[in-house]
């Protein structure tokens, strides 16, 4: 079997915590917060996961981890055979052109000033790609109609304001494949857009992972925008991976209580198939105190007593699944 | 299939277009420009206009002295003999010179000042700012006299004071428009692209800082040559060249009001007042018009919720009985003041609300979902208005209360609990007491204890528990706080409660605790609840029914089981058809082809038309009205017409 083409290895991160006037004056020290706590998994070329979980699992830290845009606190990423907490800024640089990122907010993140064409051709002239004018105008055109933005002569010259909110996502894409990437990390990419937008967006990325052998890592607050693209689900909680198997498993059979809450509370868009859901107690802790064994332990409806000591790793529950919980240490 | 059918939008102006659109409204920027236009051509072509040359030496004949405006001497004479307007027309070339020049130093230091200290920040950054403080609070005019008397009184050193002492406000206006844009998401995504400061700097922080730069200029020159002469006024100008501030000095010191030479002093006052106040309206009216932060606002007509001129429609007062609906709305329509004309955000909506009953108000971004029910209550942001229908409530015509009814209108029958639950909290007080307060302005007979124990109840009851009730709302996380907001809106136990996409910013955990509390209300508390949100999935799970809004109209109604077993408007059945459902996790999602109609380019027939699988001629045409639909409800289709299928 191929090498993977992400390999994400314990990875941890810690943030200083903030001292306040209290914890001064009583010399109590600050509180680092583990945004996260030891994450691994590994990705192949083609390939979806889904990082889900609630805010503060640690998954938007992953995403920025995986970019190079925060160095690891431990652990380690290789993309490519490359490490990208150890690289120069060259190195960075060119990690850069291998691994591309496509954000939340496609009313923000478009400069206002820029046309579309100029926005596409942006990373291209960053990075001295594509050569001759002509060459950067060939590779834009290719990276707009591969994000569907056709007829391409259409938009070239249009500016942000003019284009919906589903266009703007398609040039935000466009600008993330001018550079051919390996890797594509989607923030949240279809939250803030209309529902009858978003499966088009979701089609467009499931496409270019399976016609173009490109890698996505999709990070998400929300099970069921995912269900039908990724290929593997990775289950987050306070910065770690409580569950981990390919989507179909995970939907059908979650194996962790949290995963079996998170799944229970998602809305299904039909009346009659009102469920009795899980609702969780209280919210997630926060991540400068996370409790003591199990980390889910005080939440879980399931606990009993040796949850609060022992902290589980992940156990094997099935071909390629894995769930951290004491139930399952037998399989 | 052409890929994506776009609704066809009147072409919106350029951000330059619009710019320039601005300044031209300004008239007093015009004005401005004219005079300082003006000053520049007398500057240019002072050898061609000027009469006499001042420069050239000539001996001085003492009958020469402050003669009186004349033919030969259109402004008389001077101290020395010479003609007063060619010195004003050379003199204008010196104010101009001084005032560019001294403008484009202090521009180059305090754009890179604020430039620096904008994007490094840190204590690069504090370190700049302390020291432009510095600068800003010492006083310019005493600090200038100093080193021109020092260094010695030329034209360059003049302009180098000048310059060096004047950058500070340009410092921190860039200082700040920098900070704004640095933090930007598309600076984040370029720099995830790859890209270093150099190029961020370049394309994306200096286009966003130039226009700002250059109006601030404007300014900068007016104070540089007001600068300029009063140095040369106090006598500190250079003796070489021929300024207006050094012919008042002159006039002054050498006996012209003695003398009662009036042309010798009111020129060259009248020509540094025309220049200043020229360069001022320019540069104030081109500020105006790059941030429209400052314009605006105010200029609209403030909060026109209510519609004087609102037709009334002949529609007579529900009956009074127990099983009629609290609220009833009939053909509600809204419109909002644009530039281009009114727009019509909600044209016609009709629904029943029953006590007891939870109804879902759903549809995407710009439906006019949030713009009805801001009707209903009559709180509709400045510009919005109500230009149609009827709203009953509880046999009231709510659009007909006056303003101290309405208000008490809102809060003790008719709540609202909205999307940004913070802001409706006050952050200087306890939460408890913000409850107590409104139980009190519901019911004043109420004593303050017994208030403060209700309000601890009904925390309790919204799950926050009583011992909370002390703390201040940003102790409160944004479930907590969406929770306190029920139990505020709570309070004075209204018979509806409005809740606007109370769920959206929260995690899916924190939905599902707040969507079974609002449940749990409605069935103990017999309220009535109206849903507003965008996700289909809430709608499903708790409401009995539901209106689907589209382009700011009706396009189905129905109880919940059957709108979503059996749809009966296209735009329904795609909408559900895009929505993911975790129960069916392989189903492929269909997108809608377009995207919904914006307010400006409403389409003239039937408002899904562009976007619709089963459009025909008549969609293009013709709006069309409601049926009744086979299930029970009532859609907005031309399919549904009984007639339609006769005719095909």
């Amino acid at each position: 079997m191929s090498e993977p083409l992400l390999q994400v290895q314990d990875l941890v991160k810690e943030f200083p915590g903030r001292r306040s006037l209290l914890d001064w004056l009583r010399r109590r020290p600050a509180r680092p917060v583990r945004a996260l706590d030891g994450v691994s998994f590994q990705l192949r070329a083609g390939e979806v996961i889904a990082l889900v979980g609630e805010s503060g699992c640690g998954k938007t830290t992953t995403g920025n981890l995986l970019m190079g845009l925060l160095p690891p606190s431990g652990g380690r990423v290789v993309l490519d055979g490359q490490e990208v907490g150890r690289l120069s800024r060259r190195g960075l640089q060119r990690l850069r052109r291998s691994a591309q990122m496509v954000f939340q907010d496609p009313y923000e993140s478009l400069n206002p000033r820029m046309t579309v064409g100029d926005i596409v051709a942006e990373p291209l002239q960053v990075h001295g790609v594509g050569g001759s004018r002509a060459g950067v105008r060939e590779r834009v055109e290719a990276a707009l109609t591969s994000a569907g933005m056709t007829p391409v002569s259409a938009y070239l010259k249009r500016y942000p304001y003019e284009l919906s909110g589903g266009q703007r996502q398609r040039v935000v894409i466009a600008a993330a494949l001018a550079l051919e990437p390996a890797l594509l990390i989607a923030d949240e990419p279809v939250s803030m857009l209309d529902v009858s937008i978003r499966a088009e967006i979701l089609n467009l990325l499931g496409a270019l992972a399976k016609q173009r052998g490109i890698a996505v890592v999709m990070i998400t607050h929300d099970l069921s925008t995912v269900a039908a693209y990724a290929d593997r689900i990775a289950v987050m909680y306070l910065g770690r991976i409580v569950e981990h198997g390919p989507t179909r498993q995970v939907l059908a059979n979650p194996r962790h209580p949290y995963a079996q809450a998170l799944l229970s509370v998602v809305p299904i868009p039909d009346p009659a198939a009102r469920r009795r859901p899980v609702i969780l107690g209280g919210e997630t802790p926060d991540p400068s105190r996370i409790p003591s064994g199990c980390r889910f332990h005080p939440r879980c409806p399931l606990a009993f007593d040796r949850c609060p000591i022992v902290d589980p790793p992940l156990f094997p529950v099935g071909p390629d699944h894995q769930a951290a919980c004491l139930l399952v240490e037998n399989g | 299939m052409t890929a994506l059918i776009e609704v066809t939008a009147p072409p919106a102006l350029e951000p330059s277009r619009r710019t320039w659109r601005r300044f031209l409204q300004h008239r007093m920027g015009l004005v401005g420009a004219a005079m300082l236009l003006v000053a520049l051509v007398v500057a240019v072509f002072a050898p061609l206009i000027a009469p006499y040359d001042p420069y050239e030496s000539v001996r001085v004949n003492i009958l020469d002295i402050y003669q009186k405006p004349s033919a030969a001497h259109l402004l008389g004479t001077d101290d020395g003999g010479k003609d007063v307007l060619s010195s004003l027309i050379y003199g204008a070339r010196v104010s101009l010179v001084v005032g560019f020049a001294a403008a484009a130093i202090a521009l180059v230091i305090g754009g890179l000042i604020g430039i620096v200290a904008g994007y490094r920040g840190g204590w690069v950054g504090s370190l700049l700012m302390r020291i432009t403080d510095f600068f800003l609070v010492i006083p310019d005019l005493a600090l200038q006299i100093v080193l021109v008397a020092i260094i010695g009184p030329s034209l360059g050193t003049i302009i180098v004071v000048i310059g060096a002492l004047g950058w500070t406000t340009t410092a921190r206006l860039v200082r700040s428009q920098t900070l704004t844009v640095r933090e930007r998401k598309y600076v984040m995504r370029a720099r995830a692209i790859g890209a270093g400061d150099a190029h961020i700097l370049r394309r994306h922080i200096l286009p966003a800082v130039l226009p700002l730069m250059l109006a601030n200029m404007v300014l900068v020159i007016s104070l540089a040559i007001l600068s300029e002469s009063t140095l040369a006024f106090l006598g500190l100008g250079d003796p070489t060249v021929i300024s207006w501030g050094q012919m008042l000095n002159f006039a002054f010191g050498r006996g012209a009001v003695s003398a009662g030479a009036w042309w010798a002093l009111l020129p060259p006052g009248f020509a540094i007042v025309w220049v200043v106040l020229g360069t001022t309206l320019l540069g104030t009216a081109l500020e105006d018009a790059l941030n429209p932060r400052l314009k605006r606002h105010h200029l609209e007509a403030p909060g026109g919720d209510v519609a004087r001129d609102r037709p009334v429609l002949d529609i007579p007062p529900p009956a009074l009985d127990v099983a009629a609906p609290i609220l009833r709305v009939r053909e509600l329509a809204v419109e909002f003041d644009s530039p281009d004309g009114p727009l019509r955000a909600v044209d016609g909506i009709s629904f029943d609300l029953r006590r007891g009953e939870t109804l879902g108000l759903v549809g995407e971004s710009g439906c006019g979902k949030t713009t009805t029910v801001l009707g209903i209550l009559r709180l509709l942001p400045p510009g919005g208005r109500i230009v149609g229908g009827q709203v009953w409530f509880d046999g009231e015509d709510l659009l007909s209360l006056d303003g101290r009814d309405l208000r008490a209108f809102r809060w003790t029958r008719l709540s609202l609990v909205f999307q940004g639950a913070m802001n409706a909290m006050n952050p200087v007080r306890t939460i408890g007491d913000q409850i107590a307060e409104a139980i009190r302005l519901h019911a004043p007979d109420t004593s303050k204890a017994e208030a403060n124990r209700r309000a601890g109840e009904l925390l309790e009851r919204v799950g926050i528990g009583r011992r909370r009730a002390n703390e201040y709302p940003h102790t409160y996380s944004g479930g907590m706080r969406q929770r306190a907001m029920i139990a505020l809106a709570l309070a004075c136990e209204p018979d509806v409660i409005i809740a606007d996409e109370p769920t959206t910013a929260l995690d899916v955990m924190i939905q599902a605790q707040i969507l079974e509390l609002l449940g749990g209300i409605a069935r103990d508390f017999g309220m009535g609840i109206i849903l507003v949100t965008h996700d289909l999935g809430v709608v499903a799970q708790v409401c009995d029914r539901v209106v689907v809004m589209y382009g700011g109209g009706l396009a189905e109604e129905n109880e919940a089981a059957p709108l979503f077993a059996t749809p009966q408007h296209p735009y329904t059945q795609q909408l559900l058809l895009s929505f993911p459902d975790l129960a069916h996790p392989d189903r492929p999602l269909r997108g809608i082809p377009g995207s919904p109609p914006r307010l400006d380019a409403m389409p003239p027939g039937c408002r899904f038309a562009p976007r619709c699988p089963y459009v025909f001629d008549r969609c293009h045409v013709e709006r069309p009205p409601e049926y009744p639909t086979a299930v029970g409800g009532r859609a907005t289709c031309f399919l549904l017409d009984p007639d339609e299928e006769t005719r095909r």
